[in-house]
């Protein structure tokens, strides 16, 4: 995709983790001896065989459990030089709410329309084919692009130097070791304890929860931007990104878990990519196998939350976007505008939903709002709105988040064509 | 002479109110003014199912339970009819004799106050909306006036308390209802959460959630097994929705696991399998209750029926329409009420290349079929007379002598349950 995109000066060097620091001193909500483990591990680059690489490096605290850079994908693997396929998920707020996939049938057709169950929702993964986090936590150590394990053993022997493998021995026993996969399924459990407890996960320290408790106001920007993004007619964001507290009054999470083929387009710094016959079809796959004949989810990822969106550096689940604008520009100009986001055939004709395969673009949503506007029509946000909308959610930025934000000295007009099209 | 004459005088005159109370009654209702096993009844539970034909309910090989125990153990009623399409505008037929509106045939994804506009000559409301104002009453509202004691029993309400309040629950008012779609299981909700609002039709009657009735009588049904144990703390009426998977809204029930897998959130099988798999654990329960043995009554009923007639069309574009149809068929002179009307035709469109077309042509629910079990049923009864879900109401103020009948349960020549179904004295 040819956009021109603007100088940056940087003012924060962000790059790969290469040793990750040590958390600041937050005790686990429980307090147990696992999730104080599940610490230890989550932080430990030794266990990779690069041993450079620990969970935190790709999900680094300061970034609420994201990425710290700008790349569409982390690099792994022996020599820290394969990439994944995926923009790495922040795993801040919604893993102790994650529900386990699931897709119900009813079959009464009325209500499969009327009703929004009939949707598939939920799982860890952008592609939702972890149930738990446990199962999840076992892939990063044998991915190949990932921590790059040959095998269980060679994870539990690598435990066996580590600094805490006496508290592992104390509460799994002194022989657990001598059991790679035993060993190995309590290192997962200890992970997902950790993920779990530890307040790091879910502080609630936005500018937006302030507002929330009544502690503190939004501006008249901010206003205007939570109005249109909750307004169906408008953005309609939180039809997904679910900005209703809680019945208890808990804050709300900004996902609703529910999946969607919106039509990203492709990304070309992603090396995946550059076969182009490849493509990430989400739900159906490659990664995840199960659904792979349910055609009708083949483009389809997982809602994200988007608390502390405004910190990332790169959007969509390939990670195509580097400007929070231009995911609501896109999400407001799609179809109308559609030249702006897909690059062209040789026909002239506009390669629309270019990451999917021919056969599965009808799977992308024109039906709900803003995707629901046809070719020409003016984009459902105007230039200010989509200003506003941002704005909002740069309220939803925890208070403890490295906001070291690029600095532009040009103004980044198009996506693709050299034209914004909003007014 | 003149004692005796007095005597004869007396038992004229008192066959003559006899008489007099046989001719009110069916207009009225009084339980304390007859002794036949209708008016007997105290204690009734209703448990609603849902979205199934009469075929695949009293034909199919899936809820052996109810077919095979259940139904030769009292009435089955053939020919009762839900009221509406979809869920909600049965559930609230049931409660108030109210008809649908726009919104409620929807099932009220906007939990929104219902703005009347007006009121036909027989007393229903004009408008739309969902959450009636508190001068539209509900079969709970005469229960209270009578003295009488109500429970709405709704599975696992509350058990995610983020996603509605265990007692009660419903959404803020003109707000979204999350509640539309079945939780799965998370961490911090190990057994999910497939409440479901618009099976609940309680709160939607501001005569109920304006007051602190609503969080003392509709509870989880957790609490269900405790309130069985004694005729004092049994209610006399008891209203019992299972979850979205045990009512058998989700699921194909055939308990396919894998890609081709249709159950519900919980990977349970759902359909007729889950919902018999509830009867059996439940039904049980409420048999051996001292309230049920001594004057209860069992209603198993299902919402609406689920049966459609589909067409496929591809146009010059590739863009296939699936045409989906529902008869909506009624019985028993149902009216469609001032609110919607009927044929009712939509678009949903899914993609660029997909969209279906939804036609309902009748106002009424299609055939369902009941079971009633009581101590006044015989077993192996089987009634074909025409109910439906205004008849349920009508019949309930009927056992209870509520002295009124509200909505269309007051429809000039409705029947009520009679006879035909409380046969055992």
């Amino acid at each position: 995709m040819a956009r021109k995109v603007g100088y940056l000066i940087v003012l924060c060097l962000f790059g790969l983790v290469r040793a990750a620091p040590a958390p600041q001193a937050q005790p686990a909500a429980n307090g147990t001896a696992l999730a104080q483990l599940g610490r230890r591990l989550f932080f430990d680059t030794s266990l990779s065989t690069s041993g450079k690489l620990a969970c935190a490096t790709c999900h680094a605290p300061r970034y609420a459990y994201g990425p710290s850079n700008g790349q569409p994908s982390q690099l792994g693997g022996p020599g820290l030089n394969l990439q994944g396929l995926r923009a790495v998920p922040y795993l801040r707020y919604v893993l102790s709410r994650t529900p386990r996939w699931s897709a119900p049938f009813h079959a009464d057709p009325l209500e499969s329309l009327t009703d929004t169950d009939s949707a598939p929702s939920g799982g860890f993964a952008r592609d939702g084919r972890f149930d738990t986090l446990h199962e999840q936590a076992r892939t990063p150590f044998l991915a190949a692009n990932e921590m790059a394990n040959p095998s269980v053993a060679s994870i539990v022997a690598k435990i066996g130097k580590a600094t805490y493998v006496n508290q592992f021995k104390r509460l799994f026993g002194s022989n657990i070791l001598q059991k790679p996969q035993q060993a190995f399924a309590r290192t997962l459990e200890a992970l997902e304890r950790f993920q779990l407890d530890d307040s790091s996960f879910h502080p609630y320290t936005s500018k937006f929860d302030r507002y929330l408790q009544g502690k503190g106001t939004l501006s008249a920007a901010e206003q205007r931007g939570l109005q249109l993004f909750t307004d169906p007619g408008k953005g309609n964001c939180a039809a997904c990104h679910s900005a209703t507290p809680g019945a208890d009054g808990s804050p709300p999470l900004f996902t609703d878990f529910s999946f969607a083929a919106l039509g990203v387009p492709r990304n070309s710094r992603l090396a995946a990519n550059a076969n182009p016959r490849f493509y990430d079809l989400g739900m159906c796959g490659p990664l995840r196998s199960d659904q792979a004949i349910t055609s009708r989810y083949c483009g389809m990822f997982k809602t994200p939350t988007l608390r502390n969106v405004a910190a990332r550096k790169i959007f969509m689940h390939n990670g195509v976007f580097t400007d929070l604008a231009d995911v609501v520009r896109f999400y407001a100009s799609r179809d109308s505008l559609a030249a702006a986001w897909y690059p062209r055939k040789a026909d002239g004709s506009i390669n629309r939903y270019n990451d999917l395969p021919q056969a599965f673009r009808g799977n992308v949503d024109v039906a709900d709002a803003p995707f629901n506007r046809s070719a020409g029509a003016p984009p459902a946000l105007s230039q200010v709105e989509v200003g506003d909308i941002v704005a909002f959610l740069h309220t939803l930025t925890d208070a403890d988040i490295n906001m070291c934000t690029p600095v532009r000295t040009h103004l980044q007009v198009s996506p693709v064509s050299g034209r914004s099209g909003f007014d | 002479m003149s004692v005796t004459m007095n005597k004869i005088t007396q038992q004229v005159l008192a066959k003559a109110l006899i008489a007099a109370a046989a001719l009110i009654a069916p207009c009225i209702g009084n339980a304390a003014q007859t002794d036949d096993g209708e008016h007997r009844i105290k204690h009734v539970f209703v448990i609603t199912l849902e979205n199934k034909n009469y075929d695949d309910t009293f034909s199919g090989v899936q809820d052996p339970y109810l077919n095979g125990t259940l139904k030769p153990m009292g009435a089955h009623l053939t020919r009762y009819y839900g009221t509406g399409h979809a869920s909600l505008d049965n559930y609230i037929a049931m409660l108030s004799g109210q008809p649908s509106t726009l919104d409620t045939q929807s099932d009220c994804h906007i939990y929104a106050d219902f703005r009347q506009t007006g009121i036909t000559t027989d007393g229903i409301p004009i408008g739309n909306g969902c959450v009636y104002p508190a001068t539209v009453k509900t079969l709970a509202d005469q229960l209270k006036a009578a003295k009488l004691t109500w429970k709405g029993y709704m599975e696992d309400m509350g058990a995610d308390p983020a996603r509605e309040s265990a007692t009660c629950g419903h959404p803020a008012l003109n707000s979204r209802d999350l509640t539309q779609s079945a939780q799965a299981p998370s961490a911090a909700v190990p057994t999910g959460d497939q409440y479901a609002t618009r099976h609940n039709p309680f709160v939607y009657f501001h005569s109920i959630i304006d007051t602190p009735d609503c969080a003392a009588n509709v509870v989880t049904l957790s609490k269900l097994e405790a309130d069985l144990a004694a005729v004092a703390t049994t209610p006399n009426f008891a209203f019992i929705t299972p979850n979205l998977c045990n009512d058998g809204h989700d699921g194909d029930g055939t308990g396919a696991t894998g890609a081709t897998g249709k159950g519900c959130a919980n990977k349970a099988p759902g359909g007729l399998a889950s919902a018999d798999v509830f009867l059996k654990t439940w039904v049980p329960k409420i048999l051996a209750s001292p309230a049920y043995k001594e004057d209860g009554l069992i209603v198993i009923n299902f919402d609406e029926s689920d049966a459609y007639s589909s067409a496929k069309e591809t146009d010059q574009t590739g863009k296939t329409t699936i045409a989906i149809t529902f008869k909506g068929e009624t019985c028993c002179g149902q009216q469609a009420g001032p609110n919607v009307t009927r044929p009712l035709s939509e678009d949903f469109p899914v993609s660029a290349k997909l969209a279906y077309k939804m036609t309902v042509i009748g106002v009424g629910g299609d055939r369902v079929g009941a079971v009633l079990i009581s101590p006044f049923i015989k077993p192996g009864t089987v009634s074909d007379t025409p109910y439906n879900h205004y008849s349920l109401l009508k019949s309930l103020e009927d056992i209870y002598g509520t002295g009124s009948y509200l909505g269309y349960a007051n429809q000039h020549d409705l029947v009520s349950f009679g006879k035909d179904i409380f046969n055992n004295r």
